[in-house]
């Protein structure tokens, strides 16, 4: 009823040495747009398990999981074809518009941004997609074949913070140059915290809009438990938004960094 | 044959709630928030959010830690506030038709009573005192460890407040037996108990060749902590005459079972919530299922066949 859905498990792909994605097909689920995830219930485990919504087709959820605890250990060892019950649609969205977008993301941190591409492309707005990894082999292919490039995913630009594939260092590293060439009014973020900080800074110094997905560890999901707060600056006070209900998406301008 | 007419219901000194299904303070919200998963107002009562006085905005640093089995808190009762409850969460509640306990808690005995008094004075037919949040500096857990305290403190609210008072116990005590008397003998109308078990969850990353380390230090909670609840509701059970509404760990209909066995007249679910957000409906289906199943026309007569055994 309602949030809570069963599902079944299409599809499980390695697309990269730890992430996968996984292809879910959601009969109750009519819509989710870019930047709202699902929480998986695992067997044995208190909470569910959030994941950004990497794409949505008639039904079809696809997110990226990487493997790094019994969660993700979990829903990895389900076999295709076998139910599986989820939260979905949690979390707020990012904005789309008719701006010029700057797309980056950092390892597991491009998952929503795969979803935001594709919808800003189909309206025709132009992106310019840049995302960070440790090593060529952390390299997550695109989810979406068809935006594919060889070797590159559907990325415009790529770092490796080993240099074994694009250029050398961590994407933070190339901010400015990217800022300088693609003259983006936006930037959208989805990365590790301290990537989403440098970001947020960085567009601000630029006077650039700037929207970052944030992750924490989420218990009840729609907003009523309060353990997965961040503060944010709204005029002069501070306030405590959540993560899983008032977020994802933040105005990077406004979260407060500690 | 005529079909028998099913009762669920529990009241306590004029609150009557349709089943014995409530909803934990702190995992359910002020009002209908669970309505996106299932049916609020078919449960028993929801129990809501801990309200203080003024607005809180709770503890900084990470709030939760999973554990096996269960979950830490430190939210540190982050809430609105009674006056925006009133004014934004109340109305809700009535047109929804949810019957609702409120959880109140407070830094003084002053606190508490105005409160009360505001409760009373709005017609809210049910309080539970929030004397056992460990997870706030002042106040709060120091009125629910202590029996001469607590006696105080409820002999206070109860003077100001008419309609059915609970106090949630801690089990963070000495001796659950006195603490449970300290609330019976302070005009308490029912006990709930468990409250959150004090714990510690602590996360050890290595990187580069040192250690990282979180500590998460608050209430413990979850499937884990129901055999303290038994073991704490089955004592006081032995000692006090006032309903005792169970909380710890509650997630199935077997332990719905089994809090009745050891004396509890109703439940509260709470850290299965967010694991299972329909359990609470789902408990109040199962628990129809199994008394139509088995030919019970009542509650009180399925808790004495269970708690007789």
């Amino acid at each position: 009823m309602g949030k809570n859905n069963q599902g079944t498990i299409k599809d499980i792909q390695k697309i990269s040495e730890e992430v996968y994605s996984v292809k879910i097909y959601a009969p109750t689920v009519d819509e989710i747009l870019p930047g709202q995830y699902i929480s998986i219930l695992c067997e044995g485990l208190t909470f569910r398990r959030p994941f950004s919504v990497s794409d949505f087709d008639n039904h079809i959820i696809t997110v990226l999981i990487k493997k790094r605890g019994k969660g993700t250990e979990y829903i990895l060892s389900r076999k295709v074809g076998s139910s599986i019950e989820f939260s979905a649609p949690l979390g707020n969205v990012f904005s789309v518009e008719n701006k010029k977008t700057l797309l980056i993301g950092a390892g597991i941190g491009a998952a929503p941004l795969f979803y935001l591409n594709k919808k800003l492309k189909e309206l025709k707005v132009k992106t310019f997609f840049a995302a960070g990894f440790l090593s060529k082999d952390d390299i997550i292919v695109t989810p979406h074949p068809t935006l594919s490039r060889k070797g590159r995913g559907e990325y415009d630009f790529v770092s490796t913070d080993d240099g074994s594939n694009g250029n050398k260092g961590s994407i933070c590293d190339y901010l400015e140059k990217l800022i300088a060439e693609f003259k983006p009014e936006k930037i959208v973020s989805c990365a590790p915290r301290p990537v989403l900080k440098i970001v947020a800074q960085t567009a601000q110094q630029h006077g650039l809009d700037c929207e970052i997905c944030m992750e924490k560890v989420m218990a009840c999901g729609i907003g009523v438990c309060r353990g997965c707060v961040i503060q944010l600056m709204q005029g002069d006070r501070v306030i405590n938004k959540t993560v899983c209900k008032d977020g994802p998406v933040f105005n990077g301008k406004e979260v407060v960094w500690q | 044959m005529a079909v028998k007419t099913l009762d669920l219901s529990v009241e306590i000194n004029g609150f009557e709630m349709k089943n014995p299904i409530i909803t934990a303070s702190g995992t359910y919200g002020y009002n209908n928030e669970f309505d996106v998963f299932c049916d609020v107002k078919a449960l028993g009562a929801i129990v809501t959010k801990g309200i203080t006085l003024e607005p809180r905005s709770g503890n900084e640093g990470e709030r939760i830690f999973e554990t096996t089995g269960g979950m830490i808190n430190r939210i540190g009762l982050e809430n609105i506030g009674i006056e925006a409850f009133l004014k934004e969460k109340l109305p809700v509640l009535n047109k929804c038709g949810i019957d609702f306990i409120l959880n109140i808690a407070g830094n003084t005995p002053e606190d508490y009573i105005k409160l009360a008094q505001i409760a009373q004075k709005n017609n809210i037919k049910a309080i539970e005192l929030n004397v056992s949040c460990p997870n706030v500096q002042h106040g709060c857990i120091e009125f629910g460890t202590n029996k001469q305290t607590l006696y105080e403190l409820v002999q206070m609210v109860r003077k100001n407040y008419e309609h059915c008072l609970i106090v949630k116990l801690s089990p963070n005590v000495t001796s659950a037996e006195e603490i449970a008397e300290a609330a019976q003998n302070g005009g308490a109308d029912a006990v709930s108990a468990i409250n959150t078990v004090r714990g510690m969850g602590v996360k050890l990353d290595f990187l580069n060749g040192r250690f990282k380390k979180t500590t998460v230090s608050g209430g413990l909670s979850g499937q884990c902590i129901k055999p303290v609840a038994l073991s704490f509701v089955d004592r006081i059970s032995k000692v006090i005459d006032i309903p005792i509404i169970a909380i710890g760990g509650i997630t199935s209909f077997e332990d719905v079972l089994e809090f009745f066995s050891v004396g509890a007249k109703a439940v509260q679910i709470g850290t299965a919530n967010f694991t299972h957000p329909n359990a609470a409906e789902k408990l109040v289906n199962d628990l129809k299922k199994f008394m139509i199943q088995y030919n019970f026309s009542n509650l009180s007569e399925l808790q004495q066949a269970v708690k007789g055994v």
